[in-house]
């Protein structure tokens, strides 16, 4: 039970050299499960390294339950972590690996012992105690290193892309049994991935990170329906978001013309007459385009372009264009799309699914009123 | 061996060599080089259990009897049990000594970054590449001005200078390669630097450690040029000087000098047949998994 506060915190590697972790604010409530999600390199596992105090921190203060830890040794600070590797001790048993963390801590055996057994009943790895780490599958390993997490009945659970090892039906399961985990133990937990689909699914909050700084937190499908930027905004959604950069008409009801054209009634036009006559960056999903103009409703938007390639999916089929100002949109269709290559198409998108980003900062131009969030994501998320 | 499923359809697969063949080549060249390395030691064995008389009758014949006394006889008349413990004492202190602090040392340098570090390494690994003789002169220098010649204190520092280097050397490159997350674990486990290096370096490390245990030990149970420098006392010779001086003893006694060898050699078939599977898993550990 543990509320976790990041205030200012910095780090850059050996003093000097790059800021690899730039100035991170965020406060983690007790009980949540907060994930980290960013690009490889964006310093999501240097944030967790600082929190668990197995890197030093350049400036800032990180406080768990009000207390200042920054200079708490990690043995001290009562925080489990799962890594990415497992790193399971290779020359110890399963049983011991789960009770190596515990025998330190001075634990009476009986309690161990208890434990031990209780977290390899709860993780389905009875059977295998008193096996070494190199005589198990990845899965196995990877419940070894979970249930390593959860004997210690911690303050907190650091979690380092601890499925990304794991094959795809796997990693299903294993998400479903850290959910269900983090459930039963009502603990805080911090999740470090850069997958979005881990991300959304798992986190009561997420927070997306990118060179070092948090470009946006907030609660998954918050995040993924009002992006703070583009960088979130192609970050979360597959395919990413399509973006064009057009000019603002000048009475300010639409953006761009001849290809792509977006209205923007969404906007007050307070907002737009900043806009008026200016370049800005227009915002689509790729599955809020829709090949009939029907399904966008009247007062849509269109994007003519050339189709480039057909990807059936199964379920559904991505259909990729080239605008004749030569930018690339990607559209989610339904599967029975007949589309083919070097064909000419329209795509249609309703007012309610433009998004509005600033050209040079690339922040967000919240729109007035109404928030789009229209229905559940069709097949948002693979 | 993917090799063959490497090969696409409708291709013969190309082989530089039949297998058997391969296979034959290299059991031919091991046969050779064990005959070559066991021949001599096993007609060694046989001389130890026979008298110069028989011997010199004929040179390969198999012993009849076996003269199991001449082993007591080298023992007990001609004080190698003073030379067995001699070495004995100097070798296992030198090379307890090595082990444990070359151990430290190379998990130090493996894994903390502190001012110095590269410089500390790059003169431990000067001082391999440098024959240890050139040393020799000022060695015994210091070791009078100290009051530690002729003394078996004096020799195990010696030794323990002598091989420290190379293992600091050898196992700094096996515990580098010990993931990182394994002492990130036990830190969070809750585990100190000390605790670390006993209970996750040392039984990681264990293949290699008895790998540079054991060459420690042969070097040393067999060395000789710093012994006869540093040494003079008869009372304090180690089995090879030991051996030497046995040698001029006993000119004409080659069963005699055989039972004294086959005896200075049985402590090192016992350490290796001991430490060989470690030895083993330690030269051919690629990786700690
Ligand atoms: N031990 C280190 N020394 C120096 N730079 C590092 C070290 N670890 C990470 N970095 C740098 O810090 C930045 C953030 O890395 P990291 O936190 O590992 O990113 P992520 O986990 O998001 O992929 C990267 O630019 C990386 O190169
Ligand atoms: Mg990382």
């Amino acid at each position: 039970m543990a509320v976790v506060q990041l205030d200012s915190i910095c780090k850059r590697y050996g003093g000097v050299g790059p800021v690899a972790v730039d100035n991170v604010n965020i406060t983690i409530a007790d009980g949540e499960f907060m994930v980290l999600l960013g690009p490889s390199g964006c310093g999501k596992s240097t944030t967790l390294r600082m929190i668990a105090g197995l890197e030093d921190i350049s400036s800032g203060t990180l406080s768990i339950d009000g207390r200042v830890v920054n200079d708490v040794p990690a043995k001290d600070r009562d925080i489990a972590m799962v890594f990415q590797s497992y790193a399971l001790y290779p020359h110890m048993s399963v049983a011991d690996n789960l009770a190596f963390g515990l025998k330190r801590r001075r634990v009476p055996t009986a309690d161990i012992d208890r434990r031990v057994k209780e977290a390899a009943q709860i993780l389905g790895l009875s059977q295998l105690l008193d096996r070494k780490p190199h005589a198990l599958s990845g899965g196995q390993r990877q419940r070894v290193a979970l249930g390593r997490a959860m004997v210690r009945e911690p303050m907190v659970f650091l979690f380092d892309e601890p499925l990304s090892n794991l094959d795809a039906a796997l990693r299903v399961n294993t998400r479903n049994e850290l959910i269900r985990q983090h459930h039963r133990l009502a603990s805080t937990m911090i999740y470090v991935t850069h997958d979005q689909v881990e991300a959304m699914t798992m986190g009561t909050r997420i927070c997306v990170m990118n060179g070092g700084k948090v470009a946006q937190v907030g609660a998954p499908l918050d995040v993924y329906w009002q992006p703070a930027d583009t960088f979130v905004a192609r970050f979360l959604g597959s395919p990413p978001m399509n973006l064009f950069t057009l000019p603002v008409a000048s009475n300010g009801a639409e953006i761009g013309g001849g290809p792509v054209l977006g209205p923007l009634s969404r906007w007050r036009e307070a907002t737009l007459a900043k806009l008026a006559g200016q370049e800005a960056i227009l915002g689509v999903r790729a599955e809020d385009l829709h090949l009939s103009r029907e399904a966008a409703g009247a007062a849509g938007g269109t994007i003519r372009g050339r189709v480039f390639a057909v990807e059936p999916l199964g379920a559904e089929t991505l259909v990729a264009v080239e605008t004749d100002g030569g930018v690339e949109c990607t559209a989610r269709l339904p599967r029975d799309v007949a589309a083919r290559v070097d064909e000419v198409i329209d795509l249609h998108f309703a007012a309610s699914a433009t998004y509005l980003f600033d050209k040079a900062s690339g922040k967000a131009i919240p729109a007035d009123g109404e928030t789009h969030r229209p229905h559940a994501p069709r097949g948002a998320l693979q | 061996m993917t090799y063959q499923n490497a090969q696409p359809h409708g291709i013969k697969p190309f082989k530089p060599l039949p297998r058997l063949f391969g296979r034959g080549a290299l059991a031919l060249v091991i046969g050779a080089y064990t005959v070559y390395t066991l021949g001599p030691f096993l007609w060694l064995a046989t001389m130890s259990v026979r008298n110069t008389g028989e011997i010199s009758a004929d040179h390969y014949a198999w012993p009849s009897p076996f003269r199991w006394e001449q082993f007591r006889v080298a023992w007990v008349d001609s004080a190698f049990d003073t030379y067995f413990w001699n070495s004995a004492i100097v070798v296992v202190t030198a090379v307890a000594v090595v082990t444990l602090v070359g151990a430290a040392a190379a998990h130090a340098l493996a894994r903390y970054r502190f001012r110095g570090n590269r410089i500390i390494y790059g003169i431990l690994f000067s001082s391999i590449i440098f024959p240890p003789q050139i040393t020799l002169i000022s060695l015994y220098q210091i070791l009078v001005d100290y009051n530690l010649y002729n003394s078996l204190t004096g020799l195990t520092l010696v030794y323990i200078s002598l091989q420290l280097p190379l293992t600091v050397y050898l196992l700094e490159g096996f515990f580098a390669r010990i993931p990182q997350d394994l002492f990130d674990a036990a830190k969070m486990d809750g585990y100190g630097d000390i605790e670390i290096f006993r209970r996750i370096v040392l039984p990681i490390g264990m293949p290699a450690i008895a790998t540079t245990l054991i060459l420690n030990f042969i070097q040393l149970w067999n060395e000789f040029l710093f012994a006869v420098v540093l040494i003079s006392d008869p009372e304090k010779r180690t089995l090879p000087i030991g051996i030497r001086a046995f040698m001029g003893d006993h000119f004409q006694d080659i069963g005699m000098i055989a039972a004294g060898v086959m005896i200075s050699v049985i402590p090192v078939i016992i350490a290796y047949a001991f430490f060989s599977e470690k030895l083993i898993r330690g030269m051919t550990a690629g990786a700690v998994k």
